[in-house]
């Protein structure tokens, strides 16, 4: 406090504060680092996706997208595939 | 009583995990405490450099988990502080060569020996850190006020809470002229960071290397500030938990800068 009160009286040395670049990189690293998902992660995730909307749906597997999108406020689950047809019947517990 | 195992370590190399132990347990041993450091730094070893206790090693710390020798013969007392032990690494396997499941039936032995026992863990976060964290009760991360350093210990008081162990926190390194100038993370953006409770700062001191260079224990180095404060953090671990946490500050400061003014040069 009393030394940057100093400094400014003297008009010496102005702060540089790449500390404080470093504090904002270092928080966003933390919470992407914390939104990794392994491969392993992502193949289970798809393959649960695909049966799912596949009891319902008659979908083009190939064309089949999933991402996760992040951006600096929030990260999201993106889920893309073209519907060839809906299903008719549909037994209660989604088994066909 | 059975006596606490401590792990010491950070994830990232080259921040302090060895100085800190090689101090800390020199200053837990003057408290009269009986203390064991374990090089778990499997084939790298170097904590005995450290100490200044490489030339008597017979048994390294491989041997006694294997049972290939007994505690006791494993165990480097030093001859310069009383109740103070080395259990060095094995500087010619892996650190495949050991488990997380015999560590901890080797810190059970442990515990039996020793008040404190402390692992210094070597970098990275795969076997050599699991095998060094396997038996222990508590954690202390390392961390420098620098983004990669900081970082890794977040990643790594991550997986000590998944160990169900609340680590605490040390930043080494720090270097007060250059918080001062705004171009160090000071010690509270790294708490505020990282989260975890601060049981000490250390500065950048040049006593460190010197008493690398010659083996000598920091900690009974007069005028080293970094000793004062590894001294400061092992008398916490000991109990001490209301000593006060001292800021490093720069040397001098007020007249540095007056001179700098005054044209008399850094
Ligand atoms: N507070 C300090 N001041 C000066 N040098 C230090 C300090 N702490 C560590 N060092 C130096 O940094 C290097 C790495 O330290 P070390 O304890 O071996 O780290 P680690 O075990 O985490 O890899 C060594 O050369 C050591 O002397
Ligand atoms: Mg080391």
């Amino acid at each position: 406090m009393f030394n940057d009160f100093l400094r400014k009286m003297m008009g010496s040395s102005p702060k540089s504060d790449s500390k404080d670049v470093a504090k904002k990189r270092l928080k966003f690293a933390l919470i992407y680092d914390k939104l990794e998902v392994s491969d392993d992660t992502l193949r289970c995730l798809h393959r649960d996706i695909v049966e799912v909307i596949s009891r319902y749906f008659e979908i083009d597997q190939e064309a089949f997208k999933m991402d996760i999108r992040r951006s600096d406020e929030l990260s999201a689950l993106i889920v893309n595939t073209p519907i060839l047809s809906a299903k008719r019947h549909i037994s209660p517990t989604g088994q066909r | 009583m059975d006596g606490r195992i401590i792990v010491i370590t950070s994830g990232k190399g080259g921040v302090g995990k060895t100085t800190a132990t090689a101090s800390i347990g020199a200053a837990l041993a003057l408290e009269g405490r009986r203390v064991a450091v374990v090089d778990m730094d499997i084939g790298l070893r170097n904590l005995d450099v450290v100490m200044g206790l490489e030339n008597r090693i017979v048994f390294n710390v491989v041997d006694a988990v294997k049972g290939k020798c007994k505690l006791k013969q494993a165990s480097i007392k030093d001859r310069r502080i009383e109740n103070l032990y080395l259990i060095p690494a094995s500087q010619s396997d892996n650190k495949n060569v050991l488990s997380p499941e015999e560590m901890v039936s080797f810190g059970e032995i442990l515990r039996k020996e020793f008040d404190f026992v402390l692992m210094d863990c070597p970098a990275g976060i795969e076997r050599g850190f699991e095998n060094s964290v396997a038996s222990a009760d508590e954690a202390v991360v390392i961390c420098a006020p620098e983004v990669s350093s900081v970082r890794d210990a977040d990643r790594v008081i991550g997986l000590l809470y998944a160990k169900s162990i609340t680590p605490k926190l040390v930043i080494n390194r720090i270097i007060p002229e250059m918080v001062e100038r705004g171009d160090m993370l000071n010690h509270i953006d790294v708490v505020d960071v990282l989260s975890i409770e601060l049981i000490g700062l250390v500065p950048m001191d040049d006593q460190v290397i010197i008493a690398t260079n010659t083996g000598n224990p920091l900690v009974l180095q007069k005028k080293s500030k970094a000793g004062e404060a590894f001294r400061r953090i092992a008398l916490r671990l000991n109990g001490m938990t209301d000593l006060p946490i001292e800021v490093p500050q720069a040397e001098g400061h007020f007249w540095r800068k007056i001179g700098t003014k005054l044209g008399l040069g850094k």
